[in-house]
């Protein structure tokens, strides 16, 4: 099974720290709210145990999921609870669970998970881009399943880099997963000299 | 009643009667059942990806060419008749419509998981699997009933079970 050291892993942690800083920039624009970052979590973890770190694997989440592709392929994953659904479409204006409601979340994922690609691509000096927005309203478990299946599937181990977006005020949050690909860690860890 | 949780890549096996084997939440993941329902002996793998390509470490069941052998030995150790062994099969959804990246892993999922039943010459007897929603499969030991459910529906019987005809 794959190891990453301390240093390794807190440097990850602050290459997560930075995205989600140019993602929470990015998210309070469109909102028109102050918007706060938790200090990430880095997790690595056998692909088993991954869904129960992040929550009850039968609790429904909306994910709006991008692509990376490029010289670090991967995904970006951010996961909605219901409550935060309705409060973040409640600040955009339309109804949650509708049509609107999941254009606006997916345009919330585009533009937050885009800013958080292009710092990442930015601070370890590789060309990454991301692609359209995915998104579903489903089970967690089933969505995480399937992005970790698409990305960490073939490997030991998922590194999960795990963020949270919170709008000041309004007790609203946005959880923020990326998942690269098997070699992706390797790739960044290099990039950073660690 | 113990309920075993079968996460992604893992699998079990019971003769108990009384146990159940779980997998929340699949997604383009496949849950595997396996039945000899006249000997109440039941196994159910998570299988998350079609294929090791002949290169996975030893122990791990996240591949479908791996899981289904090991799965049939798992079940044929506790006493299940290679012969009697019925299949359902629950998952392999693409959960991302949209995402043309996804490469349809769902799809490809299930066709591996059925080419390999194949081989080992087992029908599958029930199935909830394709489109675009997450289930959760439950398999009760003994009284070989097999349940899917999707996210805010209830759980529904895929394989009603029954007395057990010879015990």
């Amino acid at each position: 099974m794959t190891r990453y050291t301390d240093t390794q892993l807190d440097a990850l942690r602050e290459l997560a720290n930075i995205g989600s800083g140019t993602a929470s920039t990015a998210l309070s624009g469109m909102l028109g709210k102050s918007v706060d970052i938790s200090v990430p979590n880095a997790f690595v973890l056998p692909m088993a145990e991954a869904v129960g770190s992040i929550g009850d694997a039968e609790s429904e989440a909306t994910g709006v999921v991008l692509g990376i592709v490029g010289e670090m392929p991967g995904s970006v994953l951010l996961l909605f609870t219901p409550k935060d659904a309705e409060l973040m479409c409640g600040l955009l204006g339309v109804e949650a669970g509708s049509e609107y409601g999941i254009s606006a979340l997916m345009e919330i994922g585009n533009i937050v998970g885009a800013s958080y690609i292009n710092a990442l691509g930015q601070m370890i000096g590789l060309e990454l881009e991301p692609t359209p927005p995915a998104a579903a309203t489903d089970m967690l478990g089933a969505i995480v399943q399937t992005v970790l299946a698409e990305r960490a599937g073939a490997g030991d181990v998922a590194l999960l880099l795990d963020s949270d977006l919170v709008v000041e005020g309004e007790d609203c949050s946005v959880s923020f997963l990326l998942v690269p690909d098997q070699g992706g860690v390797e790739q960044m860890l290099e990039r950073l000299g660690v | 009643m113990a309920e075993t949780m079968v996460r992604m890549g893992e699998l079990a096996a019971s003769a108990v009667a009384g146990d159940v084997l779980v997998s929340l939440g699949l997604g383009s993941c496949i849950g595997l059942a396996l039945l000899d329902r006249r000997l109440g002996v039941a196994g159910l793998a998570h299988v998350v990806l079609p294929s090791s390509g002949g290169n996975a470490p030893k122990g791990t069941w996240k591949f479908a060419d791996c899981a289904v052998p090991e799965l049939v030995d798992r079940v044929v150790k506790l006493g299940a008749r290679r012969p009697m062994l019925e299949a359902v099969l629950v998952g392999g959804a693409s959960m991302f419509a949209v995402s043309k990246s996804s490469l349809e892993v769902g799809q490809r999922n299930e066709a591996a998981v059925r080419d390999l039943l194949r081989e080992e010459r087992i029908n599958v007897i029930a199935k909830e699997t394709g489109g675009s929603r997450g289930r959760t499969i439950r398999v009760y030991v003994g009284s070989n009933k097999v349940t899917v459910k999707e996210a805010g529906g209830s759980e529904t019987p895929l394989v009603a079970g029954a007395a057990r005809a010879f015990a």
